[in-house]
């Protein structure tokens, strides 16, 4: 006897047979609904336009143990899902190749009606970028603005922080079930999202495995959503690379954040900006070039860019005016101040207490923006 | 006279110490043989095939008795061929090749050595724990091989007879020829005679800010992590610790040197050790050779660096248990190995330097390479480190890569005696202070001495407090800051510890704000 106790378990199944989501929207608009799907392929109807294949993967996903699997994994995780014939469904994926054709979701659904931009850039990214990430998504998120990202590490997981700082909800769209938290280890951050009005949306079924090619193919959905990409790092092979193309084939504007020019971790941005992307430093710039400035939806106040500094002693003015063009080493600061390495720590500190200096890897020191 | 029976005196090593053994020797006539009892291991068993041949070898005969030798006391456990020396007299004696000085008194002179085929004597591990014991048994007279005699020459009121080959006992038990005394060597003496041997810090160029974390680290004997890419230095710095470290009393130098001979450690011909041991152990070191262990209960490196210095390179790499292991010696400054055979007590008090690279590729945070791991593998090489081991390190840096140019440029550093001197008036303020408590450093100090002797004035408090609140230290973080604010202030004579010395104290909590957070 099949139980759903959800409501959402023939969604599930048909996403876990994997189909194209073309073949899935196409029984979708045959059928109306998952469940219809179900019963019309229990009761021997064979749908037109699926392959063999995918004839047999429904199969295999209507297995007794796997329905039971499914509901259980949908009421464990309070997972809700929507199709794209559903009134849920955001028009801006209907519009781009490939829709899904189910969505899996928790949390607020509200927060996809904002203006959303996407944030993307690699897992391993460099300190700067981190930093960088964080700022620019603090920013947009108190002009209201929600980010779009994958939710992995490095930048992602720095924009979707940055985010929940400013206070604006944030979209994490993952590559697989969203029972499952990938990278491991990534919870408080799933947490946080959704506690903070945010959205964790999937177009796996639960109990689908984190598998290396579902992350390119979903980033079709984090720039279908946005209004425009924001890439804060990318290396020049990487799967930024694509979400890049992916906004490319929507129609969508293309942010590169400059970085470093003699940093590896962004060499991928000075080729986009090359080929044409759109060049900021602030989140300013892209609600200009968009033309959002006038929004009026402006949440929380700039309270850290105050402009006012903190009254400096002597040895710190020095330091302050040493560190100006530019981070640099403990040894570089030492030899060009001169000072003793015992006032030169103390001074450091002062500093950073203040809020002048950050202190980063590398026993390296610069002025905090 | 078919029977006859000769008593020599020597001496065992239990643990790090020493205790009499009276090798008794029997001689009957019978079949020849020689049979050695009161549980010999096999280098004392195979001590009778030694003998025979340097007895023929020292002119002298084998007569052809049947022959008994007990090493009394019969219950304890001996070992090693130092038994040779004291065996050889007792045969000789007992088969009437020797008849020996009337005017000696035989049973008070303490032999020890090992003997090779032609009649040398050859020099052993533990002499020095054995003329201490002789010592304390009141024995004044011992006869030792020429290459231990160094090794035991500070000790004061002994007649240490250092010998060569077999014949010169010989002569001596005979009353024919005297054997040259050892002149007594003052300890003071011995200390201005080397203190090289450490990496002097007047080679490393550049590093300013690891220099001065070292040496606040020498002068309050804190326990001290290096965090920095791989080539930066780090091994090299922590090899100039021993010469800037204060150097070792007389005590201490007995204590070591002590360790070091029962292990066979010392070189021959050395002395006693002046300069405080380094032991830099592979990461691959078992807990056994970490701890001491083995049948024999012997002491591991954290007891050969006890005084002194342990290095720990890549420490990521140790195990967990050889980490977890190190705590027990940390804490209380001695190790209690037991094995079936047997147990001892070594002692084990050692700073502790280590070193590691910031991520497992090594390049994390550098400017020249790019790091190639995922901040999981990051975390997870960090996350090897047990809490508890980081907890009791005082002192947290990062090293700073110093580009070749600079290398080049900069005007030679401060050598490490002007650092020492520093250090050592910072050691004095303090065993000035502690006097009485049983302390004599910073790092011993637990949390209500923290309370009791490191208090800052009250803008240095604010200072801390405002620190702890922006850089997200811990309480821990805390207490460690005004252990190394102490000894920063008693770096510069400073009774009072001001903002200063805790501004300085917090920079050594890097890895605490970037790493480990």
């Amino acid at each position: 006897m099949i139980t759903d106790s959800s409501g959402y378990l023939y969604h599930a199944w048909l996403a876990s047979a994997s189909l194209p989501p073309v073949q899935a929207k196409q029984l979708l608009d045959e059928y109306r609904t998952p469940e219809n799907v179900f019963h019309g392929f229990r009761t021997g109807h064979k749908p037109e336009g699926i392959t063999p294949a995918g004839i047999r993967a429904l199969e295999i996903s209507s297995s007794d143990q796997n329905l039971a699997k499914l509901d259980s994994l949908l009421m464990q995780y309070h997972i809700r899902a929507f199709t794209a014939l559903d009134p849920e469904y955001p028009d801006a994926l209907l519009q781009m190749q490939e829709p899904p054709a189910v969505l899996f979701y928790q949390g607020n659904l509200q927060c996809m009606k904002r203006r959303l931009l996407a944030m993307v850039g690699s897992r391993a990214a460099s300190y700067d970028g981190q930093k960088a990430a964080g700022r620019i998504a603090r920013e947009l998120s108190r002009k209201g603005i929600g980010i779009v990202s994958g939710m992995a590490g490095g930048i992602d997981s720095a924009s979707h922080s940055g985010c929940i700082e400013g206070r604006s909800p944030t979209i994490a769209v993952t590559g697989c079930g969203l029972d499952i938290v990938y990278p491991a280890g990534n919870e408080k951050l799933r947490d946080s999202i959704l506690k903070n009005n945010g959205l964790l949306l999937s177009e796996y079924a639960p109990g689908e495995k984190p598998i290396g090619w579902h992350f390119p193919f979903r980033n079709r959905i984090i720039t279908g959503l946005a209004h425009a990409l924001i890439v804060v790092e990318a290396k020049i092979r990487s799967g930024t690379m694509t979400s890049v193309q992916h906004a490319l084939n929507q129609g969508k504007d293309v942010f590169v954040y400059p970085g470093d020019p003699a940093s590896p971790y962004s060499e991928g941005n000075h080729q986009l900006l090359r080929e044409g992307a759109i060049y900021f430093t602030t989140g300013e710039d892209i609600l200009e070039d968009l033309g959002w400035l006038d929004n009026p939806e402006i949440i929380g106040q700039n309270s850290v860019c105050s402009g006012r500094m903190p009254p400096l002693s002597p040895e710190e003015t020095v330091i302050f005016e040493i560190l100006k063009p530019g981070r640099m080493s403990f040894e570089q600061i030492a030899d060009r101040s001169g000072l003793s390495p015992a006032i030169l720590m103390s001074t450091l500190t002062m500093l950073q207490i203040k809020g002048t200096v950050e202190a980063l890897p590398g026993k390296q020191f610069q002025l905090k923006v | 006279m078919d029977e006859i029976m000769a008593r020599t005196l020597s001496f065992g090593v239990s643990g790090v110490n020493g205790y009499p053994v009276h090798v008794e020797v029997f001689g009957i006539s019978g079949i020849p043989g020689m049979e050695i009892i009161g549980l010999p291991d096999a280098s004392v068993r195979e001590s009778r095939d030694r003998v025979n041949a340097a007895i023929i070898n020292s002119g002298k005969q084998m007569q052809p008795r049947r022959i008994t030798i007990n090493l009394a006391p019969a219950d304890m456990k001996k070992e090693g061929p130092s038994f040779d020396l004291p065996i050889a007299v007792g045969v000789l004696i007992a088969t009437g090749e020797i008849l020996p000085d009337p005017e000696l008194n035989i049973d008070t002179i303490a032999l020890f050595g090992e003997l090779s085929l032609d009649g040398l004597v050859q020099p052993i591990a533990g002499a020095l724990p054995m003329v201490i014991s002789a010592k304390e048994n009141g024995i004044r007279d011992v006869i030792l091989p020429e290459k231990n005699a160094k090794e035991v020459a500070c000790i004061e009121g002994m007649n240490i007879m250092p010998v060569s080959h077999l014949r010169q006992v010989i002569g001596y038990f005979e009353g024919r020829k005297a054997i040259q005394k050892q002149q007594q060597i003052s300890y003071e003496s011995l200390k201005n005679e080397i203190s090289a041997g450490a990496t002097d810090m007047a080679l490393i160029k550049g590093q300013k800010g690891a220099r001065r974390a070292l040496e606040v680290a020498a002068a309050g004997g804190h326990n001290m992590i290096m965090i920095g890419v791989p080539g930066s230095g780090k091994t090299m710095l922590a090899r100039c610790l021993p010469g800037i470290l204060p150097p070792m009393s007389f005590e201490e130098a007995l204590e070591t040197t002590r360790i070091h001979s029962i292990s066979g450690k010392l070189p021959p011909n050395s002395g006693l050790m002046v300069v405080r041991p380094f032991c830099a152990p592979h990461h691959n070191a078992s807990v056994a050779s970490l701890i001491g262990g083995g049948q024999e209960a012997k002491p591991g490196e954290v007891s050969l660096a006890h005084n002194g210095v342990l290095f720990l390179d890549e420490l990521p790499e140790f195990s967990r248990s050889a980490m977890e292991a190190l705590r027990q010696p940390l804490e209380d400054g001695i190790v209690s190995v037991s094995r079936v055979r047997k147990q001892a007590l070594y002692q084990s008090s050692f700073m502790l330097v280590a070193a590691m690279n910031p991520c497992p590729c090594g390049y994390y945070g550098s400017t020249r390479r790019v790091c190639r791991c995922t901040p999981q593998e990051t975390r997870r090489y960090l996350d090897r480190i047990s809490g508890p081991l980081l907890d009791r390190i005082d002192l947290q840096i990062e090293v700073d890569s110093v580009p070749v140019q600079e290398i080049n440029a900069t005007a030679p550093a401060e050598s490490s005696a002007i650092v020492a001197a520093r250090v050592n008036a910072a050691r004095l303020i303090q065993l000035e202070r502690y006097r009485g408590t049983g302390k004599h450093c910073n790092a011993q100090l637990n949390n209500a001495e923290v309370k009791r002797y490191c208090t800052p004035d009250a803008e240095a408090v604010r200072l801390l407090d405002a620190a702890v609140e922006t850089m997200h230290l811990s309480m821990r973080a805390y207490q460690r800051i005004l252990k190394v604010a102490r000894t920063i202030a008693d770096l510069e004579h400073s009774q009072m510890i001001s903002s200063v010395h805790i501004a300085e104290a917090i920079q050594y909590r890097e890895l605490d704000q970037k790493y480990w957070r």
